[in-house]
């Protein structure tokens, strides 16, 4: 089997079981811990088939800003934060004038969303990245 | 303000154009804080050419294995910012690809990374999230 790091012969890789593929941890409405964001007010990630979709809401200046739902699929996660070994999950959001490429993942029941943001168009702003945090909404 | 285009309220900003994100933060030798990883053991980042270098170097089961350079982008920690704070990647092996988003945070190098195998192995795509500090002499 080819590899690149040791990670890539992980006996858990081809146990499907061990892997932990399963996302129903990440499944449901995600409300941003701040209260005073200007990012993401909330992310609610559902099941579309073998895949996850996600859609998020943004903060806008006269309401809220329904971004393009987006599909992700979940990765296993070899290591353990706290004990738990949750998946994790990347989704892309095409926005035409920007591009997000972002990266969801559970720790200590907090859901966080670290995102990369590119400017296609020629505002001259600067790409950047941005990381929130979210409490399940029960 | 004029009509400019934002998803949520940090992006609504006019800015002077941002031509150039500053690496300065990142360049260095980075070295994995886990001396145990199966991951990557260390990440030279340099900059050639207006552009930003990285050079991988993981472990393997039979020693270190060399990745080799790749081309990074630079992201800022906001829109309005020139100052760079992480950066994403890609490594194609063939065989696999290794994607990386990485950003400073106290002083880390938080690099996240997403393994997608393309050969016939089976092996299930897959997620790691290390911490590299960076070698310094100043103590």
């Amino acid at each position: 089997m080819d590899y690149k790091q040791k990670s890539h012969l992980h006996p858990d890789l081809l146990n499907p079981a061990a892997a932990n593929l399963n996302p129903d941890k990440l499944l449901g409405r995600w409300i941003n811990t701040n209260w005073e964001t200007r990012g993401i007010a909330e992310c609610t990630v559902a099941r579309d088939g073998d895949d996850i979709s996600v859609s998020i809401i943004g903060v806008g200046e006269d309401g809220p800003i329904h971004w393009p739902t987006a599909r992700a699929t979940p990765l296993a996660n070899l290591e353990e934060e706290a004990g738990q070994r949750t998946p994790a999950a990347t989704a892309t959001f095409d926005l035409g004038f920007m591009r997000a490429d972002t990266h969801l993942r559970i720790n200590k029941g907090v859901f966080v969303i670290v995102l990369f943001a590119t400017f296609l168009d020629d505002s001259g702003r600067a790409n950047y990245l941005n990381r929130e945090f979210f409490y399940r909404h029960s | 303000m004029s009509n400019i285009q934002f998803a949520q309220l940090s992006d609504h900003i006019e800015v002077d154009p941002i031509k150039h994100i500053d690496p300065k933060a990142l360049l260095g030798h980075w070295i994995n804080s886990n001396p145990d990883t199966i991951s990557i053991a260390r990440i030279n980042i340099t900059e050639a050419n207006g552009k930003l270098q990285l050079q991988v170097f993981a472990v393997g089961p039979d020693g270190p294995i060399d990745w080799g350079t790749a081309t990074a982008e630079v992201f800022a920690p906001n829109p309005a910012s020139s100052a760079g704070a992480g950066f994403t990647c890609t490594y194609d092996f063939g065989f696999a690809e290794a994607r990386f988003q990485a950003m400073i945070m106290k002083g880390l190098l938080v690099l996240a990374q997403f393994h997608t195998f393309k050969d016939n192995s089976n092996r299930a795509s897959y997620f790691m999230r290390e911490y590299y500090a960076m070698t310094h002499e100043h103590f």
